[in-house]
């Protein structure tokens, strides 16, 4: 077997280590290159800052703990921006395994500005049913969660003061990890109540809503880790995303040059094979 | 006289109104000289909606612009019987104050056959919201009023009744095209029972033999994933039928098959496909009722679990068909360390491209619901193929000849391209 | 029998095949609690088929612990895993003698479900999440190649996008940003709506099949 051959079969788990290396090192010795911000991540920022004090924001928190760290950022930076903004924020999650996680989030934040559960801020948990969930709370919200997730009733809760279904909420943002998510939120809530929706996701999933954010039918869109890093330059708070990308630097470069030279290989082994037949 | 409708009042000449008209006629002459009060009034029940909406209707005014604005004004009907309720409009509450060069029918797009009035006339909807709650079967009167600095004139008040509707008349083409393209798959499924259509070629399902072939060879199992979705998603049930048709031509091999499952209710219903599989080959015998198996519902445990299958049992072919995210490449990549033939078919079209980079073969997107037909060549399957390409060369045709009116409906400022443009469009 | 297993389940297919189709048309408050109450049909079922999912994995892992077939060991670390983490979940009582119910936290306080859920599942999950970054380099190491031309095209893309996407990319090369940008907004938006048209038309013909009765096979196999 000749030599480029060998390359082309190497094992896999050396290419895990380089990446490994390329993740690791960035993140103890920061370089913190500049990070450009891209127009569908301005549109969310920009929204959230045309609303005035007071407006509903509800945040649907629609990932698992394995998306923690791409989409934590995100939750994280638009809670910092909605609360600073006075904005009434209600969190929720359509997924069951990332209630615990949302929970978490949310109360950081709220924390960390000062906010008080039930007066600035809901957090409405895990409900089951998906699309009839969101249908059920455009209906009646107090209906579709009777209770928040400490049970509390909704209804005496000042931050759901005049707020008794999805019309009366100004800006919904989800954050997914998948289904059911930002298609969801589109076509059981903001196609029915009519309410403006922005979304947020992982960088695997980013190319595919691509064309909700074209059509209009998402107004902005965060996508994955390098989305949540600009809207951490947005609010001029930099956090776990802008560290995170000069590792995301380094893998990529890592990739293009083991593209490059498993494509270089690939000729050589061609070229060797043109000769030799 | 007043006219109430219950779901549609017209305009027309009110009493209450006159009857202030006379009762304030001084100042409001004096006013009407400076400030025409606006007109053509229309309010009616929001059409096409679950209620508690008014929308209101009136005509531009050549005061239309800066420093001119308009007030909308609302009060319940307290004798709901009264044809001719007196109400004052001063009185009445002021829902909202616009800009009077705002709120005009044009701002949204409407199909020509719901189209509620000229693109010029002002539209304003009051919807029940924080403070303003409007209850349905209930009269309220509503107005609107153009302000200008001290000086208000108001349109004449009208009444008018919230309430649910049972059709949305602006999706109508929506439905209307849903049944055409219906008809046209019952029409091909009818041709293709007369005579035979061609089925092009789908590399990816003529290697389902293949791979079948090399495990019988190999006495090693095969693995079918139904994907990430429950059984109301369209791309499960075509996974779970191409399921059947794979565990007939595995049962006349004798091959083994496991199928690990994320959704309970697909388990059930796949293990009584393979089963009805198994006794259709005649191999009922062989036949393993825990060959389907729940693993569980998460997704990254799932994908762990069945990527120790992959690498304790080496299957000699994976299947993955249905839905998927962000464990495609996960199973697929595994899948591709151990030397399996790799056959995968999804719609999910944010994961095509790590199928197609791992996997030998893959059904893009509706050639997953074609494989189906492919299999079986069963006339209503393969008609029902040839109905979904017609749709295509329908939309195909559409979209050519719906930019070529939209192009010539800009140039030569024409409303009648709309008229067929406007069957495309989708409404709310 | 036979009208059990086939026409019931039909008929029933048929009957709210239509209804579920046309609720889409009708506004009325009364169609929106159809298919609410729809849902909650569904999700009543799907707990009861979840007692058929779980009894087939405790069956499934009993045989192979039985057997001792290769990885038995890692059916004895389920069951210990559902075991534990359900007795805690329902039983433990952690914070001022409260039950947590299911929660991580109470008042603030992490329950010893909490602590499960923030200590082994949130790191179990991320793990495998992450291990994707690892798997795209060796998938692309192994199957990126230019083999043609429009592979090549293929190739050229992707690593545009790589470089567009992080700051050291933008940084040496500023225009791939907005290379890409055009890229995601304009090719790949426009080749993924003509991949959803196809895949909608596939799937509303197939949802025309089934509440026809013209497709059966999801009620276990072939005809009558």
């Amino acid at each position: 077997m000749s030599f480029p051959e060998k390359m082309l079969r190497i094992d896999r788990r050396i290419i895990f280590f380089v990446i490994g290396l390329c993740t690791l090192l960035p993140l103890l010795y920061p370089v913190d290159l500049p990070i450009i911000v891209t127009p569908e991540v301005r549109m969310v920022y920009d929204y959230i800052e045309s609303l005035p004090d007071g407006s509903v924001f509800l945040l649907s928190m629609d990932f698992d703990p394995a998306s923690k760290p791409e989409l934590e950022p995100q939750a994280i930076a638009l809670l910092r921006h909605a609360f600073s903004r006075n904005l009434r924020v209600i969190a929720m999650t359509l997924w069951l395994p990332g209630t615990g996680l949302a929970e978490q989030t949310v109360n950081r934040v709220a924390q960390e500005l000062g906010k008080v559960n039930g007066e600035d801020y809901v957090f409405l948990g895990y409900s089951p049913g998906v699309g009839a969930l969101i249908i059920g709370m455009g209906q009646d919200l107090y209906k579709a969660f009777p209770s928040d997730y400490y049970g509390n009733p909704t209804k005496t809760l000042a931050v759901l003061k005049d707020v008794p279904n999805l019309r009366h909420v100004d800006y919904v943002v989800s954050l997914a990890a998948g289904t059911p998510g930002v298609e969801t939120w589109y076509l059981f809530g903001k196609d029915k109540y009519q309410f403006e929706l922005g979304g947020g996701c992982t960088g695997v999933i980013a190319p595919g809503l691509y064309p909700l954010l074209r059509s209009g039918q998402i107004n902005g869109l965060i996508g994955g880790m390098r989305g949540a890093a600009e809207y951490e330059l947005l609010i001029d708070q930099s956090g776990s995303a802008v560290a995170g990308m000069d590792a995301q630097s380094a893998t990529h470069f890592a990739i293009i040059v083991l593209v490059i030279l498993c494509n270089t290989f690939y000729f050589m082994t061609r070229r060797a094979a043109a000769r030799g037949g | 006289m007043t006219a109430v409708i219950p779901g549609r009042t017209l305009s027309g000449v009110c009493l209450p109104w006159v009857m202030l008209l006379l009762w304030s006629l001084p100042l409001s002459a004096q006013a009407q000289d400076l400030l025409p009060a606006p007109e053509q009034v229309q309010v009616f029940d929001t059409p096409n909606d679950a209620g508690q909406s008014l929308t209101l209707l009136w005509a531009d005014s050549l005061r239309d612009g800066p420093g001119v604005r308009y007030q909308i004004l609302i009060a319940p009907v307290a004798d709901a019987r009264a044809t001719a309720p007196a109400v004052d409009p001063a009185a009445m509450e002021i829902v909202a104050e616009i800009p009077s060069d705002s709120h005009y029918v044009r701002d949204r797009s409407w199909p020509w056959w719901t189209h509620p009035a000229p693109p010029a006339f002002h539209r304003y909807v009051i919807n029940s919201r924080s403070g303003l709650e409007l209850m349905n079967d209930t009269p309220y009167v509503v107005t609107v009023a153009a302000v200008t600095g001290e000086i208000r004139t108001f349109g004449p008040a009208i009444q008018a009744v919230p309430e649910p509707n049972w059709v949305n008349w602006n999706q109508m083409n929506n439905l209307l095209l849903l049944l055409a393209f219906g008809a046209g798959v019952f029409g091909s499924i009818r041709t293709a029972k007369r005579r035979e259509i061609f089925l092009r070629r789908i590399p990816g399902l003529d290697a389902v033999d293949e791979a079948i072939g090399r495990a019988t060879e190999l006495g090693k199992p095969i693995l079918y994933l139904t994907g990430a979705g429950d059984m109301g998603e369209p791309s499960t049930i075509a996974a779970a039928v191409i399921l059947g048709r794979v565990s007939k031509r595995v049962a006349m091999y004798e091959t083994e098959l496991i199928v690990p499952h994320r959704d309970p209710i697909v388990m059930v219903v796949c293990q009584e496909i393979t089963k009805q599989s198994y006794l259709e080959a005649g191999k009922a015998d062989i036949f393993k009722e825990d060959s389907n198996f729940f693993i569980t519902t998460d997704q990254f445990s799932y994908t762990a679990a069945v990527d120790g299958i992959m690498l304790r049992r080496k299957p000699a072919a994976n299947f993955f068909m249905g839905s998927y995210f962000a464990e495609s490449l996960l199973l697929t990549e595994t899948g591709a360390s151990t030397g399996a033939i790799q056959i995968a078919g999804t719609d999910s079209d944010h994961q095509l491209p790590f199928f197609v980079t791992t996997c030998d073969y893959t059904l893009i997107g509706e050639e997953l619901y074609a494989a189906s037909a492919y299999l079986s060549r069963e006339p209503v399957q393969v008609g029902t193929l040839r109905g979904q390409d017609l749709g295509k060369a329908v939309i195909l045709g559409v979209l050519a000849l719906g930019t070529g009116l939209a192009t010539i409906g800009l140039i030569l400022d024409a409303q009648w391209p709309a008229l067929l443009l406007d069957l495309f469009r989708d409404y709310k | 029998m036979t009208f059990l297993r086939r026409q019931l389940p039909l008929v029933i297919t048929f009957v709210a095949g239509v209804i579920f189709t046309l609720q889409y048309y009708v506004p009325h408050p009364k169609s929106e609690i159809l298919l609410t109450e729809g849902s909650l049909w569904i999700q009543i079922i799907g707990l009861f088929a979840l007692v058929l999912g779980v009894t087939s994995l405790f069956h499934i892992h009993a045989v192979k612990i039985k057997r001792q077939e290769p990885g038995w060991g890692y059916s004895l670390i389920l069951y210990f895993g559902i075991v534990v983490t359900l007795a805690v979940g329902l039983f433990v009582q952690w914070v001022g003698g409260q039950h947590p119910g299911g929660k991580e936290t109470i008042d603030g306080a992490m329950t010893a479900f909490g602590w499960i859920y923030t200590y082994t599942m949130v790191p179990l999950q991320g793990t495998m999440f992450a291990i994707l970054a690892f798997f795209i380099a060796s998938a692309a190491y192994r199957s990126f190649r230019a083999r043609s031309k429009e592979a090549a095209l293929l190739l050229t893309a992707a690593v545009i996008v790589m470089m567009g996407r992080v700051p050291l990319g933008e940084y040496l090369l500023p225009v791939t940003g907005d290379i890409t940008l055009w890229i995601l907004n304009v090719l790949n938006a426009s080749v993924r709506r003509a991949i959803l048209i196809g895949i909608s038309l596939g799937a509303v013909a197939l949802s025309i099949k089934i509440i026809f009765g013209l497709e059966r096979a999801y009620l276990g196999g072939g005809k009558e």
